[in-house]
Formats: structure tokens, C-alpha cells, sequence
């Protein structure tokens, strides 16, 4: 269905993709997994024919449909208005169109109505659904999804593998980018395992300590014990937690803030690492960039061009070593490979440990259990009652998904 | 460097659009050249054009650098001007101050109506320059006019910039305010947190800054350093006003600002650059009969190459 | 009062028809997502060349022509810089009203008596004018963006170009259309408000055209509103003029911009502009 050969992909000097061969078959639902920067989406959207490669060779036996991680949707047009922009160039007149959205929709045997709602008032379940209609609605050879599961309820998830298994069951094949062990071993049939670049691992069965050390060079560390004073807020991605993190912001303009998008809101790309830091703490950049383990080259160098986790880094040594009596962490490990995770989750505690109060708004269900003795779950912005950590895992699922 | 290709493919872009209208290129070059740096006369009338412009052009750099779009030096300049004549009679210093004030008070008026009515401040600014324009007629023609009542214009101001030669101190203080730019942006704080703003509103407000009243305070800054051009080049060179008395300052400091990348201290070359092409466009028009519009023309040049290069943007 | 403004009226929609080309066409741009400062280039240039035009043929329908032709090649500057190479909008339009502003100077110097006009349009011609500008472009532009699978996307490229197939396509299509709108309005301004070309002409209406967009809300509804209500308001520095009441000549110059002003402050709240505008 489709044949990578010898790819390899190049930005600037980092390689993203080096010398990769894999083959595609139709019938087969592979998982394409790794950490962050290992390579997979970038692969995925060569071979998809969005980006060029710089070596090697691509065979497509059809049609591509690739289901993004950010949905290409414009929120202020309906269901049917967003279905239309697909097809060809015409002139022709919009009366039809909703009677077509629900034809489109009706063969790919998803289940999505009200095709006259604006795309900003659905769901983001809804939202990830169309994205799925939209991509097979051409009638897909290879279909490709990346990490659909990050902003869906765990019953959506099991719709979203139910139409995975029809499609293959129907001959085409799936591909399924994720980083979320437990759902791999749940749905593949084959796992691919990318690490810096290249394939490491491509077999029909795994176990998950195989599966995870796989993936990393490092041991992986968890700690289970929960410290005082972290307080998560759980839930699906879009339910509310940007406004909740800028009202405690407004509330709280001293506390120490962790933002949820890093690039974009936390460090200043065009600054230096040592401007960014002074900013907000009069300690010198230097002791900082020791203290916190920052690797670059030194104090001057851009903020732009570190490595996701040494980012975050800044954005921590700026925020804790004002030692703040409130903290907000917005996502904090979003996009860290283990090690950076690991770190972030110490500092985090320590400063808890100091006395300081931690808000920690997250997706990631692991870390608001390593880390909190309280959780809420917040859903479509209300939040539910704080519940301590054991009576939280038996109901987390429902409160998530809106039910109970 | 990039800019100085920039600047040279605009000046030879320039002399090239002299065929368009039957003229040699070469002979533009040459009275361009000799007409803005070719004698100690036509030297000291670029000097004398390059202080307005590298004030406009600070303020243009301050201002874009915080991310605000003032595109009103034009108004700021002659607000500054009306109010140094006025304030003249107490002094040389009292009117230089009093025009700096002015200028930021008219670039606030841009300010206020964007934080209470989200008003573009890119529009705005603009508007105001028209505004400004016609208060200057107003003032010429009428509370202001000179005694004898012939023409639009005022008397000549009860104070004036001590004078050395032909030069006037304004070319000491507009180098100052340079310095002083400079040593703001980059040696306080408030420089940190207005360039903080500028690159990155959104991580602006998550590392503690209040932006708004930062770009209250650049606005303001900003407003006073076109305000303080149009004093000085009131009470330095024309001593009197008249309409039409900004001819395109407020507006050629962003070609300023832009060919010096924003940089408070590169902006004296950029500003000493723009100065001797609008001296030798003036000698153009005296001796080719070729409008002095060539100035402008080049400057739109300038920034169009700019952007194509990407060159114009802060990048420190 | 109402009187006073009744009897303005019908001026003031004469008076304002370059203004309201000018809105529109704008409009459209701004829905695909560009900002064009440069309009008001592009109405000054298109004022010239339509002048230049009929001087030269002695044919309305040619100045027309030329002033169409002059505001497509300001676009066309303008389209290089802020679509193919996605340059920042607001100074690439700056740099195009420089641009024009020294061009057009340059040339009405060179070109002394050639480019006054005697009154050109006909008052027929002029009718013809106005009833196309506030009726029938209007209802046009509507069916087109709201009715069209071509509105559709070029709307979607001004929401979320992502989401589009070849944007750049719908951008130049839109500012294609704003070029026929403003050199329409450009040279209905030289050739039946003026009698011909002066420097600096067009004295701000193409920012004051901007203005009228964000009030109307990016409608065309909105457009046709807020330009009635600008040419109403603006007129009556004349009418104030006539009537000798107090305010001096050279600040009842000014009231228009006042005018524009407080429709600007007019926007209380949120305005939702196209989410992509500029980007």
C-alpha cells in the first residue's frame, strides 16, 4: 500500500528522519511509536506527500488521508460549510450543501449530526470527528491519524478504534502515531518503534516494559508518593483549562506561572536565555543555568533555539527561584521526554516541599496521580469536587467524558 | 551587510527610474551625490535634514520595537512644533520640553482609544495626522498668525537653539536622545520589559508584565521623540511656522527606523542616509527641474527592499 | 435637524461613492485575510492614471479604464510583498503609499497642465456611478461571499487559510476585486469631484475606508451604513460652513477625521474581525 525507502529528512542540522525503510501493508492497523522529536510525524507527513525528502523513495499505492493533531477546521463556518471547502473550484450555490455534508458523513459510517452547527460550539470529541470524516471521506488507501487520542474521552477513543479496525478490516491500511503505551498494545497489530530518527523496532507483539524501553535510552523513573500541597485539575484538552489558567493568573499576578504553551507564552524566542531569566528574577543567569542544569552554550545565547526541555527550564528557573508561594503549571511536561519530566516533577515538588501551593492543570492522568493529593476534573468549564487520589481513579473516566 | 545592499539597490533603483522619464541616470547619481555631500554647504544641509529624521525615527524604533504601530509622527512632529512657539517665550528650554510633552500626549490620544475601544491604534495614529494638519492650518491662519497678517504664517519664535555656523545645538541633543534610546533599551528595565513586549505580548504577560501600561508608556516615549523634532527643527532652522511645515518627517522616519533595523544608535546612520538623499533631491529639483519627490519615492524603495530581504526587523 | 440631514443626504452619498468603492473593496480583502494599507496608494495612483486616461482619449469610460489599470498595478506591488512572500502587511502598505504618494508627485510635476481635467462625467454618467456603487456591486459582493462556493473559501482564507486549498489563489482574487473597486473610485473622484488630478488627493480616505470596515463589522450592509453615516457627518462641515457658524474653516477640515475617529470608538467591546486578518 505504501513503501518507504531509505527516507531521510534534514532541518538544518538537525536530522529528523535518518535512512528509514518501511513497508505499509493494506489490512493492517500499525502503530508508529516514539517520544517526542523521535521522528514519527515528521515521517508520516513525507509520506503523505506534505513535506519533501531530502533522500530515498516513495511508493503510494493510493489515495492518503491524515487526520492532523491540530484540527484544520475555520470555527466560524458549520459542519457543512467546512466538508464543502474539500471538493473542486466551482461557482456553485450553497443550498445543497448540507443534504451533500450529510451524504459525506453517512458513507464513512461515523456518527456526526447537526451538520448546520458552527464547528466553534461542538465538542472537541466532535471536532476530532470531523477531522476523521474529512480525511475519509476521499476513500483513503492509507490512513493516517496522529496522536487522535490526546484530546479524546476514553469512550471516544474506543469509537475512534472501532472505525480504525472497519477501515482495515476493509483493506486500507492505518497507520496510528502515539506515544500512549497502553493504547498501542490495545490496538496494533504491528508497532513500529522510531528513536532519534530511525526505526529501532518493527514487530507484531510487544510487552510494555519492552514497549517503553524501547523507546528510551534511560531507565524509566516513576515516583509514586504524592507531596502536600499540589492541588491537579485533570481533563480533556479544551474543556476550559486556558481560561482557568489566565483567570488564576489575573487573580494572582505574583504567583509563580508555568503556562501551557511554552514556545508561544512562556520563554521570549528572540531574548537571550539570560533577558527571559531577568524578566522575573534578579538572581544572575549563570547560577541559574548551573542550579537548573540548562545545556547551552551560555547565557547569551537565544532562547528560541533550545531543546523544548532546556525551555522549560528557563521558564522554571525564572518561576521557582523567586520561591512563589502560589504556583500554576500548566501542562508542564507536555512535549518532555522522560528525563525533562523527571526533572520537572522534582522541582515541582521540592517546591511544594518548601511550602509553596501548586496548582497543576493537566491531560496527562500518570503525572496528576504521581504528583497530587488532590484532584478535580474539569469538564466543559465547571470543575467537579476535589477528591483524593484513590477515590479519583474509579471516577475520573466518567467525570471526564461528562457523565456522573 | 544587508542593509547598506539595500540601501545601494535603492539609490540605483532611483537613478534607473531616471530613463523613465528621458533623463541619464548617471547625471541623477552625480547631483544626488554632489548636491547632498559634494561641499561644506550641502554637507551641512544633509546634517541639518538628518536631525528631524533621526528623531522620527527613534521614535518609530521605540515604538515598533513595543510592538505599537505609530504611524503618527507626522502629527506628533507638528503638535510639538505648535507647542515649542508657544512655550518660547520662556525659554529655549521650557519649549523643547513643552514639545515633548505635546508629542506624547497626541500619540495617547492614539493610546487611550485602543485600551477603552479597541480602537487600531495603525488608524488611528494616521487620522490624527490629518488632524494635526489642519490644526497647524488653522493655527497659522488664524490665532497664530504673524502680526502683519499677509501670510500663513507665525512669527518668528521668541527663542532659538544656540548656533554654531550653520549648525544648530539641536544636532548635539537629537545624537544625545540617540544614546539616551539606546541606554533605555538596553540598560534598564523598562527597556527589557518595552522589547519583552514588542517580541512576545502573550509571554509578556505570563512572565508579569503589564502590558498595557507598557505600551501606554512606549506610545509616550515614543510621541515625545517625533514631538521633540518638530521643536527643534522649529526653533533650529525655520523659527517661525507655515503650513506644511512637517513635508514628510513623521512618515520618512520609518524608512529611518527600518533601514537601522530599529537600533537606537544605527539609526544616526540611517538618518544621516535619508538626510542626504532628500538634500540631493532638493539640488535635483534646483538644477534638473527632477521633483524633489524622489525622496520619497526612494524611500518607499528602501523599505520595499527591506522587507524582501527581511532586514527590518529587531534583531539584537 | 432631520430636515438638515435629509437635505444632506443626497450629496453626501454623491460625495462619499469613492469612499464606499473604497469599503468595499477593502471589505473583501480584509475577509481573505490581508490588510491593505496601501489602498490609499492605490486610489491615488488609480485618481492619476484615470486623469492621464481621459486627458488621452477624451473618453470617460477610458479614464475609467486607466484608473483601474493604475490601481492594479499598486496591487500587484502589493500582492508580490504581502502574499508571495508573506511580508509583514501594515509596513509593506505604508511602503506602498510612499511609494505612490512620491510617484504621483512626481509625475503631476512632470506633467503640469495635462493633468487638469475639465468636469469629465456627466451628471447621467455620474447617476449611473453612484446607483452601481451603493446598489448593485454591493448586492453582487454579497451574493458572491455568502452564496458562492468561491466566497465560501476565499471567507475561509481570511478564517483559517490551513483549512484552504491554494489561499494565495482567493487572496489575489480578492485583492484583484479591490483594485477594480478603488480604481473605480479613485477615478470617480478625479474625474467627477474634482476637476482632475491634485497632489495628495485622495487626503485620507483610504484609512478612512478602513475605519468604515471594522464598524461595519466586515458586512456589506455595514459598509453601506457606515459610509452614509460618515458622508452625513463629514458633510456637515459644509453645511456648517454655509450657515457661518463658528468653528473656522481649517478645523471644519479636520471633522471628517474627527468623524472617523469616533466611529472608531464607535466599536464597543469585541469586534470579531476575520481570525486570520493579517497573518
Amino acid at each position: 500500500m505504501l513503501t518507504l525507502h531509505a527516507i531521510t529528512k534534514r532541518f538544518g542540522d538537525n536530522v529528523a528522519v535518518d535512512d528509514v525503510t518501511l513497508e505499509i501493508r493494506g489490512g493492517e492497523i500499525l502503530a508508529l511509536v516514539g517520544e517526542n522529536g523521535a521522528g514519527k510525524t515528521t515521517l508520516m507527513r513525507i509520506a503523505s506527500g506534505e513535506l519533501a525528502h531530502d533522500a530515498g523513495s516513495i511508493e503510494r499505492g493510493g489515495a492518503i488521508g491524515f487526520v492532523h493533531q491540530h484540527f484544520l477546521l475555520v470555527s466560524d463556518f458549520t459542519i457543512a460549510e467546512n466538508l464543502a471547502l474539500q471538493r473542486t473550484w466551482s461557482f456553485a450555490s450553497l443550498r445543497k450543501l448540507e443534504d451533500q455534508a450529510e451524504q459525506i458523513i453517512a458513507a464513512t459510517g461515523i456518527e456526526l449530526r447537526g451538520v448546520s452547527r458552527r464547528v466553534e460550539d461542538l465538542s472537541v470529541g466532535e471536532k476530532s470527528k470531523l477531522e476523521l470524516i474529512k480525511a475519509i471521506a476521499k476513500k483513503p488507501r492509507v490512513l493516517i491519524l496522529d496522536e487522535p487520542t490526546s484530546v479524546l474521552t476514553p469512550a471516544e477513543s474506543q469509537e475512534l478504534f472501532a472505525v480504525m479496525r472497519r477501515i482495515a478490516s476493509e483493506g486500507a491500511a492505518v497507520v496510528f502515531i502515539s506515544h500512549k503505551l497502553p493504547e498501542v498494545l490495545e490496538i496494533a497489530q504491528r508497532i513500529v518503534v522510531m528513536r532519534g530518527g530511525r526505526v529501532v523496532v518493527d514487530t507484531k507483539s510487544m510487552t510494555a516494559e519492552e514497549l517503553a524501553s524501547a523507546m528510551v535510552d534511560a531507565p524509566v523513573i516513576t515516583s509514586t508518593t504524592p507531596m502536600n500541597n499540589i492541588r491537579a485539575i485533570v481533563g480533556v484538552a479544551g474543556n476550559g483549562q486556558t481560561e482557568l489558567a489566565e483567570r488564576f493568573r489575573a487573580e494572582h499576578p505574583d504567583a509563580g506561572l508555568i503556562p501551557e504553551d511554552r514556545t508561544r507564552d512562556g520563554i521570549i524566542a528572540e531574548m537571550s536565555i539570560a533577558e527571559n531569566l531577568a524578566l522575573r528574577t534578579k538572581i544572575d543567569a549563570e547560577t541559574l543555568i548551573g542550579h537548573y542544569s540548562i545545556k547551552a552554550r551560555n547565557a547569551k545565547q537565544k532562547a528560541g533555539s533550545l531543546s523544548g526541555g532546556n525551555q522549560q527550564k528557563v521558564i522554571l528557573a525564572r518561576e521557582l527561584s523567586r520561591k512563589p508561594r502560589m504556583i500554576l503549571a500548566a501542562e508542564p511536561t507536555r512535549g518532555l521526554d522522560i528525563e525533562a519530566t523527571a526533572f520537572v516533577h522534582e522541582q515541582l515538588r521540592a517546591a511544594a516541599s518548601e511550602g509553596a501551593s501548586i496548582l497543576l492543570i493537566t491531560s496527562d492522568l500518570d503525572e496528576a496521580f504521581a504528583l497530587a493529593d488532590s484532584i478535580q476534573v474539569i469538564y466543559r468549564g465547571a470543575l467537579s469536587e476535589p477528591m483524593p487520589p484513590a477515590v479519583a481513579r474509579e471516577k475520573v473516566g466518567a467525570l471526564m467524558a461528562g457523565l456522573a | 551587510m544587508r542593509q547598506i545592499a539595500a540601501a545601494v539597490a535603492a539609490l540605483v533603483l532611483l537613478s534607473l527610474s531616471a530613463l523613465a522619464f528621458g533623463r541619464s541616470p548617471i547625471e541623477l547619481l552625480q547631483i544626488l551625490v554632489s548636491g547632498s555631500i559634494g561641499s561644506q554647504f550641502a554637507l551641512e544641509g544633509t546634517l541639518l535634514k538628518s536631525v528631524p529624521l533621526l528623531l522620527t525615527g527613534l521614535s518609530v524604533a521605540v515604538a515598533f520595537r513595543a510592538g505599537v504601530w505609530n504611524i503618527g509622527g507626522e502629527g506628533q512632529f507638528i503638535v510639538g512644533a505648535i507647542a515649542a512657539i508657544m512655550a518660547a517665550r520662556f525659554g529655549v528650554i521650557a519649549a523643547l520640553a513643552a514639545s515633548m510633552l505635546a508629542g506624547a500626549l497626541w500619540a495617547s490620544i492614539a493610546t487611550s482609544m485602543r485600551l477603552w475601544r479597541n480602537a487600531p491604534e495603525v488608524l488611528t495614529t494616521i487620522l490624527l495626522n490629518f488632524i494635526a494638519i489642519h490644526l497647524l492650518g488653522w493655527c497659522v491662519n488664524g490665532p497664530l498668525q504673524e502680526r502683519g497678517g499677509q501670510y500663513p504664517q507665525t512669527d518668528a519664535a521668541a527663542a532659538a537653539l544656540p548656533q554654531v555656523g550653520e549648525l544648530h545645538a539641536g544636532v548635539l541633543l537629537a545624537i544625545l536622545a540617540s544614546v539616551a534610546t539606546w541606554f533605555l533599551l538596553y540598560r534598564t528595565m523598562e527597556g527589557l520589559r518595552l522589547r519583552a513586549t514588542g517580541f512576545n505580548a502573550r509571554a509578556a504577560k505570563w512572565a508579569g508584565i503589564d502590558v498595557d501600561r507598557q505600551l501606554v508608556r512606549a506610545m509616550g516615549i515614543s510621541g515625545a521623540l517625533a514631538g521633540l523634532a518638530g521643536g527643534i527643527e522649529l526653533l533650529g532652522v525655520t523659527h517661525r511656522l507655515f503650513e506644511r511645515f512637517a513635508a514628510g518627517y513623521g512618515y520618512s522616519g520609518i524608512a529611518v527606523a527600518l533601514l537601522a533595523q530599529l537600533h537606537p544608535l544605527a539609526t544616526i546612520a540611517s538618518s544621516i542616509f535619508f538626510g542626504a538623499l532628500t538634500t540631493g533631491a532638493g539640488e535635483l529639483q534646483r538644477t534638473a527641474g527632477i521633483s524633489s519627490n524622489v525622496a520619497t519615492f526612494g524611500e518607499a524603495v528602501v523599505i520595499l527592499i527591506l522587507i524582501l530581504f527581511g532586514s527590518w526587523r529587531a534583531r539584537d | 435637524m432631520i430636515d438638515v440631514i435629509l437635505h444632506a443626504l443626497p450629496i453626501a452619498i454623491v460625495a462619499s461613492t469613492p469612499l464606499l468603492l473604497a469599503v468595499e473593496g477593502e471589505m473583501v480583502v480584509q475577509r481573505a485575510g490581508i490588510i491593505n494599507l496601501g489602498i490609499e496608494g492605490m486610489m491615488l495612483t488609480a485618481a492619476m492614471t484615470a486623469v492621464l486616461a481621459q486627458h488621452a482619449t477624451e473618453s470617460v469610460l477610458a479614464g475609467f479604464a486607466g484608473g483601474i489599470l493604475g490601481a492594479l498595478l499598486v496591487a500587484a506591488i502589493f500582492g508580490v510583498f504581502a502574499i508571495r512572500y508573506r511580508a509583514d502587511q501594515i509596513v509593506t502598505g505604508t511602503a506602498i503609499n510612499l511609494l505612490a504618494l512620491g510617484l504621483t508627485g512626481f509625475v503631476y510635476q512632470a506633467a503640469g497642465g495635462a493633468l487638469f481635467a475639465a468636469s469629465a462625467m456627466s451628471e447621467a454618467a455620474q447617476y449611473v456611478a453612484v446607483l452601481l456603487a451603493w446598489i448593485a456591486i454591493p448586492a453582487a459582493l454579497a451574493v458572491m461571499l455568502w452564496m458562492t462556493r468561491f466566497g465560501l473559501r476565499l471567507r475561509a482564507a481570511g478564517e483559517n487559510p490551513e483549512a484552504v486549498q491554494h489561499v494565495h489563489a482567493y487572496r489575489w482574487s480578492a485583492l484583484a476585486i479591490e483594485a477594480l473597486l478603488a480604481g473605480a473610485g479613485g477615478a470617480f473622484l478625479a474625474l467627477a469631484l474634482s476637476s482632475g488630478f491634485a497632489e495628495n488627493m485622495t487626503a485620507g480616505r483610504g484609512f478612512i475606508a478602513l475605519s468604515i470596515v471594522i464598524f461595519g463589522r466586515w458586512k456589506v450592509r455595514g459598509a453601506i451604513i457606515g459610509t452614509a453615516l460618515f458622508g452625513v457627518a463629514a458633510g456637515l462641515q459644509y453645511t456648517l460652513q454655509a450657515m457661518n457658524i463658528g468653528l473656522p474653516f481649517h478645523l471644519l477640515l479636520a471633522v471628517p477625521y474627527v468623524v472617523t475617529l469616533l466611529i472608531l470608538c464607535g466599536i464597543a467591546g469585541r469586534v470579531r474581525a476575520p481570525e486570520a486578518l493579517g497573518r
